[in-house]
């Protein structure tokens, strides 16, 4: 959990529900972008941040911090989202995104902002750096978790299955993989790309605690952290998160093709509304 | 199915079996050896830096890193047949503060990593130290294991340095030089029996400088890795013919010492020649050329290379002095040259 010292102790929901809305004040910057993602995977965040992770928004090189890995690194627009939900960066700094000498970038990257702790981007990155810390952190006898947030697409990625072989060979239980399952890539949907599944089965096999859950249910995610984290077994986890692209605004949660989005001015003024219009009080 | 193809026992029945086509030493004839410099040195200096430790992808054994191994097995991490994860991995171990030798050979590390390693180590500045095995041609095995193009991959990428070292005692110095500097580090590494060259020469590494190993009027050779060895060989055979050869060793490639290289060669008169065990293309010779046009230095200037060409398969021996790397090609080229 983070720590009580920083941000407020909204529920989940509101978090979630901030969480989307910085999205969206980012995304209208440039008036398109991977904004259906990071409302997608919103709540998913929410939970990492503000009830499974121990992190310290003010000290993000504190030691005993959980570690989050963002591989799919065009996801930067939701991590910066919950990044500034937590207290990492200040909420004026949302409108650089992407912009010239921003620490905010199109995609990720641990140089630029506090609190990302790699370089995502090139697909595949996540779990095998997770591989490399979680047995740093092993060595270190911390106790510390490792999450890496990866995208469904990306487990067509060869280095996702070396380092799913290798995590359960030096019993990373110390690993929490989390798959945004959004069913959607660059080309089209993920299982007309290149078919994963059955990802539940695949993961079982290599060694994983595996559970699958529906990415925008809070409470059904709370419980899949819970048990990633205290679960018994020396094996790595992996949370499939099924998730809805565009979740929180209606017009965007039916659009056919949105694994880029581009809105005019005045549906970004009505992706607010919309927001705000399924915001729990 | 053309009456050209020969069939599978003509082709393969020579009447006397040819070289070994298996990995083989770097040493010439004549020179003394020490057994696994890196492996031991590591070892050595594990002693008292806990945060060294090892990994490989499937070859300990043939890069010396399982002496280490052996020696600590609970800082070695076996990684499998995985040389990407192995690299990202090795970037994520130095996120947590430890310095991992990640070992595989040279071709791998360079085709297969590049990308791991430029966003996983590199970009991040990542404390690893890569260690490619089987650098150049310095196995008949053929294009899959010859590493004739991993410097001018590796000189492309941004924050690392490039090191190929010429014998046991500087890959001693060299291990030693690369824990005490913090950043990414990609090094050449001679396994077994290494050559024993440079202690005659009162030599000591230093990450990033030149070094000349004797003055010459005639010929300047600008030599880096064992081909120095060469050189000097080279140099000791051309003054039985009154030519008079200097040696400039440069062990780092990447960030290269312009200084040495651009003041040596502008001394007047001597054909420089650049020798390496490496492709023409975007290796030493060529960081040469552009460090002298840089620095308006124009001498005489040839390269002591491997051709840009994937190389055969065969006998160690014959493919160097067919291609020109060996001490006796080396030694006919500068004469043809001067």
């Amino acid at each position: 959990m983070t720590e009580p010292n920083i941000g407020d102790n909204s529920g989940l929901a509101e978090r979630s529900y901030r969480v989307r809305r910085n999205a969206i004040r980012m995304a209208e910057v440039h008036g398109q972008g991977y904004i259906a993602q990071a409302l997608g995977v919103a709540d998913v965040l929410s939970v990492a941040y503000f009830h499974s992770m121990q992190v310290r928004p003010i000290q993000p090189e504190w030691e005993e911090r959980d570690r989050f890995l963002l591989s799919v690194g065009h996801y930067g627009i939701a991590h910066y989202a919950v990044l500034t939900e937590a207290g990492y960066l200040p909420e004026e700094e949302l409108i650089t995104y992407g912009l010239d000498n921003s620490r905010l970038p199109m995609s990720g990257m641990t140089s630029y902002t506090p609190g990302a702790e790699m370089s995502g981007g090139s697909i595949g990155l996540g779990l095998p750096m997770a591989v490399g810390m979680g047995l740093g952190l092993k060595r270190k006898k911390s106790s510390s978790f490792v999450y890496t947030l990866m995208g469904d697409g990306e487990m067509a990625e060869g280095p996702t299955w070396e380092a799913a072989i290798a995590a359960a060979r030096y019993k990373l239980d110390n690993i929490i993989a989390i798959v945004d399952f959004n069913a959607i890539q660059a080309d089209g949907p993920s299982q007309t790309v290149m078919s994963t599944e059955p990802l539940v089965d695949k993961f079982e096999a290599f060694g994983f605690y595996v559970q699958r859950v529906d990415g925008n249910d809070l409470s059904k995610l709370i419980e899949a952290f819970d048990n990633a984290r205290e679960h018994s077994e020396p094996k790595p986890r992996i949370i499939i998160c099924d998730t809805k692209l565009g979740c929180g605004v209606n017009f965007l949660e039916n659009r056919e093709k949105s694994h880029f989005v581009r809105l005019d001015a005045e549906e970004w003024k009505q992706a607010y509304v919309a927001l705000e219009s399924g915001r729990k009080s | 199915m053309s009456q050209l193809t020969k069939t599978k026992d003509e082709a393969v029945t020579p009447k006397k079996p040819a070289g070994p086509a298996i990995i083989a030493s770097s040493v010439d004839e004549g020179h003394r050896t020490q057994m696994a410099p890196f492996g031991h040195k590591l070892v050595e200096l594990a002693k008292t830096n806990e945060a060294i430790v090892g990994m490989s992808a499937d070859l300990a054994k043939y890069t010396d890193i399982h002496i280490f191994a052996e020696a600590y097995p609970d800082r070695f991490y076996q990684m499998g047949m995985s040389e990407q994860m192995m690299m990202t991995a090795a970037g994520g171990l130095a996120k947590e503060g430890f310095i991992p030798f990640a070992t595989t050979y040279a071709t791998f590390a360079s085709r297969r990593g590049y990308d791991f390693i430029s966003q996983a180590i590199a970009e991040q500045d990542g404390n690893v130290k890569i260690v490619g095995g089987l650098p150049g041609l310095t196995t008949g095995y053929g294009p899959s294991h010859q590493s004739t193009d991993d410097i001018a991959i590796f000189r492309a990428m941004p924050n690392l340095t490039v090191i190929d070292p010429c014998d046991a005692l500087e890959i001693e110095q060299m291990v030693e030089a690369v824990v005490d500097y913090d950043g990414p580090v990609y090094m050449r590494m001679l396994r077994g029996a290494v050559p024993l060259i440079l202690d005659e020469y009162d030599y000591q590494f230093e990450l990033g400088k030149a070094k000349m190993l004797r003055g010459g009027r005639d010929v300047l050779i600008i030599a880096t890795g064992f081909m120095t060895m060469r050189a000097l060989d080279v140099a000791k055979k051309l003054a039985a013919d009154s030519v008079d050869v200097a040696v400039l060793h440069v062990p780092t490639i990447k960030p290269l010492d312009e200084v040495t290289i651009a003041r040596e060669a502008s001394k007047s008169g001597r054909l420089v020649v650049v020798a390496e065990n490496h492709t023409s293309v975007g290796g030493l010779g060529e960081a040469v050329a552009g460090t002298l046009m840089r620095a308006s230095v124009f001498p005489a200037f040839r390269q002591i290379s491997l051709p840009d060409k994937f190389l055969n398969a065969g006998s160690l021996e014959l493919l160097q002095d067919q291609y020109g790397i060996s001490t006796r090609a080396m030694t006919r080229s500068i004469k043809n040259w001067l």
